[in-house]
Formats: C-alpha cells, structure tokens, sequence
C-alpha cells in the first residue's frame, strides 16, 4: 500500500494574547496509505481537529510539514475535500446548487452538461432526489450532512477529511449514514481521515485508529488496527471476536486519558514524617477477592499503625491500568499478579523495561478455570474431556478471557492446557479481558471460558453462566497470586516507607487469614469502593469447606456446579508467613512460563534479574520487626502434570517443554535511568512529557 | 395541507368551498388595528373639543376648508411653491431616492471594506464612529456652507445620516460570515469574485439589508427637518414650515400623515424586497 498522507513530525503553537504560546500538537509522525480509513480520537480539546485542519491545509503547521501524495500542504484544495462537524452548507443554496457550487468551481475541465450530470449522479448516490430542491434550512440534520457528503465526494477527491460528521445526528440517523459512508469509501476506494469521539462509530468505520493524548502538547497514544474483514455491516460487526476487546482498548486508552489529568491536578510532593521517607501514598489494586490485604490494611488501620498516615487506594478496573499507573509513576504501589514485576522489568507487551521489584506475596491460590455452561452439557468435566472436544470442534475453537499476560491465570490455563495437549496459541484463542467483564462475556457466548480469581468464577456459577472445570488444586496448589509491586527507583527512594508498607499488609494478612474475621471481611469486600456486588458472592472457605472433597483431576465427584465453585475451589491463602516471602523460585518459574509465550526473552542474566526483583531483604526485616517465624526450605515446585520445576536449570526446563512459543534469549539491561534524584518528581516529569 | 383541510371538511361533515377566505381570520389580524386607530382619533377629538390640545381635532381637519382641499386634490399644481402634498412628497421623495442611493451604494462598498480587512477596520473605525454621532441637522450649516446652494446640500444630509447603519451593519454581516463557510470557500479554492458574489454577498446580505432599512428610515426624517431649515426649496419639510408660518395648523397635520404614510410605505416596500432577495 502506497502513503497517500505523510505527517512528518508536525507540531503547532498557536499565539495567544499577551504572547504566550499554546502548544496543541507536540511531533505527530502518522503514514496514511492509499484507499486507508484512518479514524482519529481523543477527548475534546485533545488537537484532533487541529491535526485534521493541518492535513486540509486550512492550518499550517508551526514545525514538522504534511504531505500529500508527495506535495506539500501548503493552502486548502479540493483534492482534500472536508466534510465539517455542522455541514457547512450555503443556506441560501439548494441542495443541488450546493452541491453544484463545488462541481463547477473545481471540476472546470469538464463540460457544462457533464457537471451537471456529475452533480445528478451525487445526489443519487446519497438518495437525495426528493429532497434536492430545498434549502439546507428545509431537510433535516441527517439529509444536510449526505448533502455535505455529496459535494465533497462529487470533487473525487484524494483525500476525504471528515471532521466529527455524525456527532450532531441521532443515532438511527447516524448509524443509517455510517453505512452509507462506508459503502461509499469502499467503492470508491476514498481514503479517508475522520474525527470522532464515538468508539463504536471509529471501530465500525476505521481500518485504523489513532488515539491521541489529551492537550495541551497531545500526541499520538496509541495506534490500534482494525482487523474486520470488510464490507461490514453494523450488526455483523458487533458480532465479530475482537469487536470488544476494540471498543475496550479504545475506552481504555481514552478513561486512562481522563484519568491522567485528574492526577495531574492532585498534588505530588513526598510528605516524610514518623522516620518514613513518604506517608502519603497511592496504591492501585483491581476489585477481586485478593484485593483483602489492601482493603483491611486500610479500613483497619494497619497502615496507620505502621505510621503510613496517608494511604490512598485507586481502584483499578483492569490490570493494565495497574501497570500504566505504576510505569507512569502515579502509583507508588500495587497489587498485581504474580507475573507483572517480572513482565514489567523484562518489558513486557513491547514496552520500555521498567524494573519492579516485589517483596510480599500477597495470596495465595483463589483461581480457577471456568468453562461456558453448553461445555457442562457436552460432558465436558475435565482436560482430557475438553481436548476432545476442541479436537471435534477444530473449526470453531474456543475463546478463553485472561485478565492479563503477566497474570497467574494466563500462565496456569496456558500450563493446563499445554499440559492436556492443547496449543494455547494454535487449538484455542486468548483474549485479554478485565476481571469485570468476564462473566457478562461469557453469558454473552463472547468467550468460552476463563481463568480468573475469586469471586468471578463462584459468581459465574451462580449465575449460571458457566461452571468450573479446574481449581488451583488441580494444576498448582499454593501458587502465588498477587504480589506487591513498586518500582526498583522507588524503593530505593523511600527504604523505610517500602518495609512499613509490606509491615502493614503482612498485619492486614494475618488479619485476612483468621477466620474469625471472615464474616468482617466479606461484609467489608463487598463495599462500593471495593468488589461493589452482595457479600453472598463473596466466599472465602473457611472450616470444613474443603475438607471433605477428594482432589486429583480425573475421579472428580460431580457436585451442583455452585456447590462444586464453593467447595471445590482452592480459597485465597493469605498469611502463611514464609509463604509470604517473595519465592525466587516461583519467580523463576513465571520467567521461563512468560519467556515460553513469548511475552518477554528469557533473559541470559536471569540471576540477577531474579535477585533484583525479590526483595526478599526487605519482606525479612518487615518480618523480623513483626516477630514472625518465616525459616523456609527451598525445594521444587510439583505441578499437577508431575513435572517438578528445579530452580537449578530453567532453559534446559524451557527446552524440554514440547508446546510452546519460540523462545529467544537475550542480555536484559534493567535500566537505571531515572536512577538520580526522587523517583516519584523524575516519573512525574516523565509522565508530564508522555502526556 | 389539503389532506389536512379535506380531513377536516371530512370531520365537521362540511361542504368544502372554492378558495377559502378566512374571514375571521383576516379579522382577528385587522380588527385591533382598526380600533386602535378609531380610539387614537377618538382621544384626539375628544382633547381638542375639550380644549385641552390647542389643535385641530380630526373632525375640524376635515371640515377645514384649505386642509380638505388639500386632501382631496393632492394633485393640483399652481407654482413650485404651491403645489398638491403629492408633488410636494415627490420633490422630496426624489431628494431621498437620491442621497440614499448614494449612500448605500458608498456605504455597501466600504462596509464590506472595513469588515474584510481588518487594517482598514482599525484605521476609518473610529472615524466612523465619530461622524455617525453627529446628529443630521448638524451637517446643515456645514453642508450650507460648503456646497453653497440648497439641492446638493440637502442630499448631502441625507447620504451623511443614512450612510453609518448601512455601513456599520454591512461590517458587521461581512464579519459575522461563518467561518466554515470560509473554510468552504478555501477548500473548494473559490476565485474572490466567485467567494464575492457567491458566499459573502447572500451571507451579509441579512446585515446589510437592517442597515438598509435604518438607513431609509432615517434618510427620510432628514429630508423633513432639512427642508424645514433650507426654506424656498419645494418638498413636504419647507410645506410644513410654510404653513406654520401663516399658521395653518391643520395644513400641518394633513402633511404629518403623509410623511408618516410614506416612511411606512418605504420601510415596508424595503421589507418585501428584503424578503424577496435573502433566503436564509
């Protein structure tokens, strides 16, 4: 594909009274190839109009330059025809004398009859004959804007620039005219850019869409691809695997936008106090049974008591925004899954490495794999059951929802089902999707399955929805869940402030574990600022529910699937004192299983990235200064396919595994830059220039 | 509109008629208008029988010799001088059709001048803000003086007091233009004579034609009180001014309602061309 539009690093200033300067556009280098539809957006003010104006030429930018199909923009033209957000019609011009206006200022080659037979052929195209006559002021929003769209496309223009075209319509109008656009971009092979700030209409139209930052000094965020074979059709669209997870990472891109600014405005500065270097802390943490410890450690006071006077906990409502908050440095800390440390400092998701480190693991166990109730009556009750099944059903595989790459969940139903034969990446497809969605996706019929922790598999259950096919104690009992994660410079800021913090929470563990508290505990989880749901979705085991169910993966008894998400599961453990202990082996294993996927290389220096992750220096004086016993044995791990993991040889481990990835080894330099000065002032400089 | 009427005719089981007359309709429109003036004429009579108004009532204006033959012979022609009020508003009439002429050509030009370019606007804005505060029988004497004889003068009041709302108004429409009609313009790359003729003009014509309609107003209360000052020239002022000299009061009153009559005669036909011409 050829580039029709080329933005090479273009910025714009505008002048403002008194001279000072707004900075909108900061570099934008953005490729738009022949017959593309680009759709660009971002929240108001964010420059998306300005960068369209630049392309049109109506603007010109302060640095950088626009070309187009080679030439450079220097005035408007009608080869980059644009449609404006409110039409944009002459009133006291018909429609057809409109559209007319055009043809006969721009198409001066052709012949009288032959304009006025292209300005017919317009108004046909766009089913305007009844209505050719009237004056803008006559026809209604929809009809104005296909008018709009006939003048411009009547020019056959290179380029059709459209500037929120349907922002101002109804939605039954808007969603006829969407259809309209696209059957006329596809057949004309038009090559289209288009500022929305609807994230439906941007995935249904767009081949790709372009995300910008808010202002002032946007810049382009993120660059999503659309890949929905086309023609498409509204309905069918919705319809299509990765429409979701689209429109998710669309809205993600544009809540984390919002939120950014919201964190901008609040102040920043460390305030030291007690001995600890910083008391006033923001904590992210995703709404999940595993989110105690942050919970009670706040709303009972252990981060009080360890002198963390200013504790601050951001919910999250994906993983991914734990990992944003904490690379961007808005969060001081996090609860995450087991694997993001490692995922981060590695440079997971092709991001620039950034060294975390954990010194607490927080839960342990509390997930499970669920699978959509039809598997249930297809007899699926186990791995082997449902390798049967995909292998049947070849042509439709299954869609399992993971909360994240670097999740435990990820990683255990990828190891499960490797283990059963099942190609993760081949037989079936993953789908990253936020832990609040899952069960909504899988009623829905979007996904198949899931691996996710408590409560959304019990909830699934009750819900009827789905029903678990495999617990924890059926792949790996005891794995770590969530850890605690900061990072590396942060910890090294602030010594004292990272002992309190993992001070606090062993306490709120401990406090977790005893089941005395349980009843408080769920009451307290099932708060609006917590779980937010009703506590009888909330279950945390306790006496006797376990005790009785046999374990092993084929003589599972067959229980009433709530009974069987009750009983059967494997609870969140979260206080067993050595058990806590950020395990370099555990660690060691989620390497190589983030390495076996692909995620992340393997890393040659992995020694030393495993002793810079693991604080276990810290977890230990917190333990001491507590008074807890935490002796250990180091040992394997056992997992349920009888491969016992040694700490001793993970690439000949790696090697050995029959389903995987290609895994590549590489030297991983855990950068220090941002080693000097106060880590939190450093990131927020960062964050200020990324945003 | 006729589905509807035929639905009616259809529910109150109505024969429908031929072309229908409103009948009440035209009524409700006219009758409050009708009263409004037979009560002012009412008061009117009543204050000057009652002797508190030193003037003719509407009656004595009537029965009045002089004044009813002025009424009834609007035509009449004796000398310049003394001639029926239909020539004597046409001798003014003209005078007006003249200097406003000018006037909206001058000031159509410049306003649209001064309301595309911004330097122009800074430069003649504060000028013309002063020239249009002078009142118009200010200009009288200077015109006088200038011009030397009563003709040229007297337009030369009317172009001074009818130009400043076309202009002012005429800036304003031409700033006023939408900028995405602009934009437009830029895009489809329009020659300045087709952006002229074809976006700015129909776009500032709304403005210009309330400067239109101001400036005719006012042109036309110039004139009277021009003519009243430059006596010996035939018009409608210098008659009124003639007969309050020899005291005809109710020779006076005749020729106010045909100055009121012709104002409103002149802003309505402006109104209709108004309607006519912009379509927005």
């Amino acid at each position: 594909m050829n580039t029709l539009v080329n933005l090479e690093q273009v910025q714009k200033r505008f002048a403002l009274p008194g001279g000072h300067q707004y900075h909108a556009l900061d570099p934008i280098d953005l490729k738009i190839g022949t017959g593309e539809f680009v759709a660009l957006i971002g929240h108001s003010g964010c420059g998306k109009s300005t960068l369209l104006n630049l392309v049109a030429g109506l603007l010109l930018p302060t640095e950088g330059i626009v070309l187009v199909d080679g030439d450079r923009v220097s005035t408007p033209g009608p080869e980059r025809m644009v449609v404006f957000q409110h039409y944009s019609l002459l009133p006291w011009l018909t429609a057809r004398q409109n559209i007319a206006l055009a043809v006969n200022a721009v198409l001066t080659g052709l012949g009288r009859e032959e304009r006025e037979a292209t300005v017919e052929e317009y108004i046909r195209l766009v089913g305007l004959q009844h209505a050719a006559d009237k004056r803008p002021a006559e026809i209604s929003g929809g009809m104005k804007q296909r008018v709009a769209i006939a003048r411009a496309l009547a020019l056959h223009p290179k380029l059709l620039l459209l500037d929120e075209p349907f922002g101002a319509l109804d939605a039954l109008t808007r969603g006829n005219l969407q259809e309209q656009l696209m059957r006329i971009c596809q057949e004309h092979r038009v090559t289209t850019l288009m500022v929305t700030h609807d994230v439906d209409e941007a995935v249904l139209l767009a081949d790709r869409v372009v995300m910008l930052t808010n202002g002032p000094r946007s810049r382009i965020g993120s660059v999503l691809e659309i890949a929905i074979p086309r023609p498409r059709r509204r309905m069918e669209v919705i319809n299509h695997p990765s429409y979701y997870s689209y429109r998710s990472e669309i809205i993600y891109f544009l809540s984390q936008q919002k939120r950014i600014k919201e964190l901008r405005a609040r102040s920043r500065a460390a305030v030291g106090r007690h001995g600890l270097e910083k008391v006033n802390l923001e904590i992210g943490f995703v709404p999940l049974t595993a989110c105690a410890p942050l919970a009670v450690a706040k709303e009972r006071g252990f981060f009080a008591r360890h002198g963390l006077e200013e504790v601050n906990l951001v919910r999250e409502t994906s993983w991914r925004g734990v990992r944003d908050g904490i690379a961007g440095g808005w969060l001081d800390a996090a609860q995450m899954p087991a694997g993001m440390p490692l995922w981060m400092s590695l440079g997971g998701g092709d991001a620039e490495p950034t060294p975390v480190v954990s010194a607490l693991t927080l839960t342990r166990n509390g997930n499970a794999v669920t699978l959509h109730q039809r598997f249930l009556d297809a007899g699926v009750h186990n791995l082997r059951d449902l390798r049967g099944w995909i292998t049947e059903n070849s042509d439709h595989p299954p869609v399992f929802g993971v909360v994240h790459p670097s999740s435990m969940h990820n990683l255990l139903l990828r190891y499960w089902l490797a283990a059963g034969g099942i190609d993760p990446d081949r037989d079936v497809r993953l789908q990253t999707i936020p832990p609040a969605q899952l069960v909504a996706n899988l009623r829905s019929g979007t996904i198949d399955g899931f691996c996710v922790g408590e409560p959304w598999n019990l909830r699934a259950a009750m819900e009827g929805a789905g029903y678990i096919v495999a617990t924890d104690r059926d792949i790996w009992m005891g794995h770590p869940g969530k850890v605690l994660g900061v990072r590396e410079p942060w910890s090294r800021n602030y010594p004292n402030t990272h002992v309190a913090l993992v001070k606090a929470l062993l306490d709120a563990c401990r406090w977790c574990e005893d089941a005395d508290n349980h009843e408080a505990l769920r009451e307290l989880l099932s708060r609006r600022e917590y779980l937010s749901m009703d506590p009888s979705y909330i279950d945390l085991g306790g006496e006797g529910a376990v005790a009785d169910v046999a374990t092993g993966t084929t003589q599972k008894p067959r229980l009433d699937p709530v009974d069987a998400a009750r009983y059967q599961c494997a609870h969140h453990r979260f206080f067993l004192a050595a058990g806590n202990r950020p395990s370099r082996t555990e660690h060691l294993w989620l390497m190589t299983q983030l390495a076996r996927w692909g995620d992340v290389p393997f890393p040659r220096n992995w020694v030393e990235v495993l002793e810079r992750m693991c604080r276990v220096d810290v977890f230990s004086t917190a333990a001491r200064e507590l008074g807890l016993d935490i002796s250990y044995q180091r040992g394997a791990i056992d997992l349920f396919d009888g491969v016992s993991f040694q700490w001793d040889d993970p690439v000949g481990y790696l090697n050995g595994l029959a389903i995987k990835h290609d895994v590549y080894m590489a030297e991983v330099s855990l950068t220090r830059r941002d080693q000097a000065g106060p880590g939190v002032e450093r990131a927020w400089s960062d964050v200020a220039a990324a945003a | 509109m006729s589905a509807t009427a035929a639905t009616v005719a259809a529910l109150t089981g109505r024969p429908r008629l031929g072309p229908k007359i409103d009948l009440p309709g035209i009524l409700s429109t006219l009758l409050p208008g009708i009263v409004g003036v037979v009560g002012f004429l009412l008061l009117w009579q009543l204050l000057s029988s009652t002797g508190v108004l030193r003037l003719p009532g509407p009656w004595d204006v009537w029965m009045d010799e002089r004044s009813r033959y002025l009424i009834l012979h609007p035509f009449y022609y004796v000398s310049d001088l003394d001639q029926g009020l239909f020539w004597q508003t046409l001798a003014s009439l003209k005078r007006v059709a003249m200097g406003y002429t000018a006037a909206a050509i001058v000031g159509i030009a410049l306003g649209i001048l001064v309301g595309s370019n911004p330097f122009m606007n800074r430069a003649l804005d504060p000028l013309f803000q002063f020239l249009r505060m002078v009142a118009p029988l200010a200009w009288v004497p200077i015109a006088l003086a200038a011009l030397q004889r009563n003709e040229p003068a007297a337009l030369f009041v009317i172009f001074m007091t009818a130009i400043w709302p076309i202009l002012i108004n005429t800036a304003e429409g031409v700033r006023q233009i939408p900028a995405d009609y602009i934009n437009v313009s830029r895009v489809l790359n329009l020659s300045r004579v087709q952006f002229f003729f074809r976006v700015l003009l129909p776009s500032a014509l709304p403005y210009i034609f309330t400067g239109l309609r101001i400036g005719i107003g006012l042109a036309w209360l110039a004139i009277i009180a021009a003519e009243i000052v430059m006596s010996g020239v035939p018009g409608i002022g210098f008659f009124i001014w003639d007969a309050y000299q020899q005291n005809y009061v109710s020779e006076i009153i005749v020729a106010v309602i045909y100055i009121g009559a012709v104002g409103l005669i002149l802003d309505r036909l402006l109104g209709l061309t108004q309607r006519r011409l912009v379509k927005i």
